[in-house]
């Protein structure tokens, strides 16, 4: 009968490098008197669902902030960009975002 | 696109993302490597490539925007994170016989479906030793897992795919490419399922026992196909490329074997390597990778002339060349470039002749042409990936493409598949006594064009310490 030798075996991946860090606080009261930024990839009809979201934002009584304001979050600019994103909001005074449309 | 909403919960401010089904789990993951638990997304009720307008907003404002608004306003639980229950580098997660590991390995996602030789600690203590690297050397980080890279990290699935220990300076050339910010690792599960494509050049080709003759793209040469399989299973278990995380590809393809060129030929034509292209010498060893779309081959090139040779190679390349026009303009503006293999005997045709490479580039650019309607499809109406369907005339004319693009409003006339010359990439390799060739189309910015150097020479680390031990040698 063949020997059966036994391996002991380590980990293929490896731990994490980036530490960990808590979302940031949702909206309290709702969307009243909120601004809501969008960030568009340009990619998958952005241009049909985005304005359909921002309809019912503003019934909400939110301001919407255009993903004109941000540019292409995805393609050769996008590492600039994202880069930009924090100072965008606080230009404009943007209390949430919302970004798509990953497929 | 989840990059994006991290980059706003940096900032402070809460965000939601709007996905497509299936994409759940690689959001939370891509937010997870970014040091964000819990990433809050909205689900479309379907990919809305096959849906009406209708169709599209109907199930969107009844499904989606609901999740949007509570992603917004509903308050956080807290959702711990994975990363506390993970092993160490160190620690023995299993032990068993081969069959056991084989299985085992597999089950957990941590295998390609092959048998993979078990990474004991001794085993991957003496793959480093040979060349002396410290093993806790960090490289850099994953793309998108977020998890550090070592050289461990690297050594370990090394072990696992049946690489030599002189074929890790290889292994840590792509490592540093895949960590590193030109190439763009985080785009390799993308849904086109373009894989990467390694071309090993230089010195290194003979002295690690790289194959380039015939066959040469094929497994069938333990350097080769051992480092190919080497690249699937770090994308998958360091930088998190499994179905159930990053790795949306619709198809995908097998681990490619890496491609070696042939350097003496390319000497005796006075051409360059490939990695050249990118700041290296014929005398340095280099490894250059990106991703690669689709791949034709260019069979029977007859002719004794570079004049006879070209429309064949023109025509692989326009053959080849599709959807990825969108890298030209669109997605990825400017980032296309298609990678030319000529075999030793084509790539001699034009060494007689006394062509430089770069005189072939522009044979190429003047004769990989198609018409401009159908170009104009492919970036516009056959793709949601460009805004609006632009004319490439008034692109031109705007000053987004090069002036060639827009010589007429003709649709008929004959546009370039690159923006210049100089984008088209060419490699010698394969058979030396078949005139064949394979054209290749990449996938722009979703994996660029990236070399590193291959450093052979015995490790400055030297003293190769595990735990404080030794290693094994």
């Amino acid at each position: 009968m063949m020997a059966c030798m036994l391996y002991d075996v380590v980990w293929p991946k490896s731990p994490m490098a980036t530490a960990r860090r808590p979302l940031s606080p949702r909206l309290e009261g709702g969307l009243a008197g909120k601004r809501v930024g969008f960030l568009w990839d340009y990619l998958f009809r952005g241009e049909e669902l985005f304005p359909a979201l921002a309809e019912v934002f503003r019934a909400h009584g939110a301001e919407v902030v255009s993903y004109d304001a941000f540019g292409n979050i995805h393609g050769p600019h996008e590492a600039q960009l994202v880069g930009e994103i924090p100072s965008v909001i606080a230009a404009r005074g943007i209390d949430a975002v919302v970004s798509g449309v990953g497929a | 696109m989840l990059r994006a909403s991290v980059a706003a919960e940096r900032a402070g401010v809460p965000s939601v993302s709007l996905i497509t089904p299936g994409f759940e789990r690689q959001a939370l993951a891509t937010g997870r490597g970014l040091g964000f638990d819990g990433m809050r997304v909205a689900v479309l009720d379907a990919h809305p490539d096959a849906l009406s307008h209708d169709e599209l907003v109907a199930g969107f404002l009844a499904n989606t925007v609901p999740q949007v608004i509570a992603g917004l306003t509903a308050a956080l639980d807290d959702e711990g994170s994975i990363a506390a229950d993970e092993p160490q580098a160190l620690d023995v997660v299993a032990t068993g016989t081969i069959d056991d590991i084989v299985d085992l390995f597999n089950d957990r996602g941590w295998s390609d479906g092959l048998p993979i030789v078990p990474p004991t600690r001794e085993r991957v203590e003496a793959f480093l030793a040979v060349t002396g690297h410290d093993p806790w050397r960090v490289i850099g980080v994953a793309k998108p897992s977020g998890r550090e890279v070592t050289v461990w990290s690297v050594a370990v699935n090394g072990v696992m795919a049946g690489c030599r220990p002189e074929h890790l300076p290889v292994l840590l050339a792509a490592a540093e490419i895949l960590t590193g910010a030109q190439y763009g690792a985080e785009h390799s599960g993308n849904t086109t399922g373009a894989d990467a494509l390694m071309v090993l050049d230089g010195p290194c080709v003979i002295e690690l026992g790289y194959h380039f003759g015939p066959g040469a793209h094929r497994e069938g040469h333990r350097a080769n196909t051992a480092t190919g399989r080497w690249l699937r299973l770090f994308l998958r278990n360091v930088c998190g490329f499994t179905g159930d995380e990053h790795d949306k590809a619709t198809f995908g393809n097998p681990a490619k074997p890496v491609l070696a060129e042939d350097m003496e030929v390319l000497a005796e034509i006075g051409w360059g390597p490939l990695s050249g292209e990118f700041g290296f010498g014929p005398d340095e060893s280099a490894l250059t990778i990106a991703r690669i779309n689709s791949t034709i081959m260019i069979g029977s090139v007859f002719g004794a002339t570079p004049e006879a040779v070209v429309p064949y190679l023109a025509d692989g390349l326009v053959r080849v060349t599709g959807w990825d026009l969108t890298h030209v303009y669109g997605l990825g503006g400017g980032h296309y470039r298609p990678l030319l293999v000529i075999s030793p005997m084509i790539a001699r045709v034009f060494g007689r002749a006394g062509w430089s490479k770069q005189q072939l580039k522009e044979a190429l650019f003047a004769a990989a042409r198609i018409p401009a309607w159908k170009f104009e499809a492919l970036i516009g109406e056959w793709s949601n990936l460009t805004a609006g369907r632009p004319k490439l005339h008034d692109l031109a004319a705007e000053g987004l493409v090069p002036p060639v693009f827009g010589e007429s409003a003709d649709p008929d006339r004959l546009v370039p598949i690159v923006t210049e010359a100089s984008k088209f990439l060419i490699a010698v390799a394969g058979d030396r006594n078949r005139a064949n060739a394979l054209a290749m189309s990449n996938d722009g910015l979703h994996g660029m064009w990236t070399s590193r150097f291959v450093d052979t020479s015995p490790s400055l680390d030297l003293v190769c310490r595990v735990d404080g031990e030794d290693c094994a040698g």
